[in-house]
């Protein structure tokens, strides 16, 4: 994951992360407060079943501590928390979006928001880096 | 996946000089991968531009903004806010979803800043071979996995043809010939009757534009008669 440069103002743009959370709040709070951890969504995951059905590859594992972190921090989170969500959302979701809910729950939505959340905060996947 | 490299920074110039304000949309699926217009290079093509119109004493805003994949709209219409306020709009995806946005934002102008090359392989970080040109008659299963659009110069589907020389191709002698490469594999697999059947020649159906209806999903876009 690219890591923030020491030279620019490694500080979190808090409000800003409030700004996207806020516009997505129904979705956000419904998605949260319907998942019944069913994991139907992990066996839909091809890379939960290629990675030994290690958990925390779980579509649902994957949104509850992504975006899900996010929303229960109410955006307060360091930097090192971000790229912790960042290395959740970029690797271990290609956002293939096969992943399948009985309760309507739009799980590749919410890991592209927490993408969203994560560039506007400069953190991303870089690809020539481990 | 698609390659993509950037354009001579002169052309993208060229391209957005006599626009004020311009958004630069980056694509982080393709583009991002092959390090040749993600989030990163989009910074960095901002800065250079802002750095280059400075130096020539004009003033202009380069916006950025990185959609998880510019060939989709579901990721495209997060620019609906912002493509359409813009002068212009820059695009670092590939030519497809460079097109998306085109069409999504028609009174706005939107320019490409990287050239789509190829559908390939990664050798190595920032270094990749073209393996497919799309042609939708995809023989390679016939050819040990060897692709004779584009890895012959000639795009022959029935054996070389006899300029091969050292194994090397009489086009370009710097690059193998194919079907000596497509002999020696399936000679390995025992295979080597795969080729004595007489293929017919390429339609080159990816001349002229083409939409694809996956398996399983013809009932809900074909017309039924």
């Amino acid at each position: 994951m690219k890591e923030m440069p020491a030279t620019q103002d490694t500080g979190i743009d808090t409000a800003e992360i409030q700004r996207v959370l806020s516009r997505h709040k129904s979705q956000i709070k419904f998605c949260l407060a319907v998942c019944a951890r069913c994991s139907m969504c992990a066996h839909s995951c091809f890379l939960y079943e290629t990675r030994g059905q290690d958990p925390i590859y779980m579509p649902s594992h994957k949104m509850i501590n992504s975006i899900g972190y996010l929303w229960k921090k109410r955006g307060k989170v360091t930097p090192r928390e971000l790229q912790s969500i960042g290395d959740i959302v970029w690797k271990r979701c290609v956002l293939c979006m096969r992943c399948y809910c009985p309760l309507g729950v739009d799980i590749p939505f919410m890991i592209g928001l927490a993408r969203r959340i994560c560039r506007e905060q400069d953190v991303y996947r870089e690809y020539d880096r481990p | 996946m698609i390659k993509i490299k950037r354009k001579p920074f002169q052309e993208i110039v060229e391209a957005i000089q006599g626009y004020s304000n311009v958004l630069n949309v980056g694509c982080g699926g393709c583009a991002s991968v092959c390090l040749g217009g993600g989030q990163k290079e989009v910074w960095i093509l901002n800065e250079e531009l802002e750095e280059y119109f400075r130096q020539q004493g004009q003033e202009k805003r380069f916006i950025a903004y990185t959609v998880e994949r510019a060939c989709n709209l579901d990721y495209v219409q997060e620019l609906d806010g912002i493509a359409p306020q813009k002068a212009a709009v820059l695009v670092m995806a590939c030519a497809a979803g460079t097109q998306l946005i085109a069409e999504r934002y028609p009174d706005t102008p939107v320019y490409p800043a990287v050239n789509t090359v190829a559908i390939g392989v990664d050798r190595d970080i920032g270094l990749y071979e073209e393996r497919c040109r799309a042609c939708g008659e995809c023989v390679i299963g016939y050819t040990g996995g060897i692709c004779p659009v584009t890895r012959c110069a000639k795009g022959l589907f029935n054996g070389p043809c006899g300029g091969t020389n050292q194994g090397m191709c009489e086009v370009d002698d710097t690059i193998p010939c194919a079907w000596q490469e497509i002999f020696e594999r399936l000679k390995r697999q025992n295979r080597l009757q795969d080729v004595m059947k007489i293929r017919p020649a390429m339609q080159w159906r990816n001349q002229t534009q083409r939409t694809v209806i996956q398996m399983g999903y013809e009932e809900r876009y074909m017309q039924q008669e």
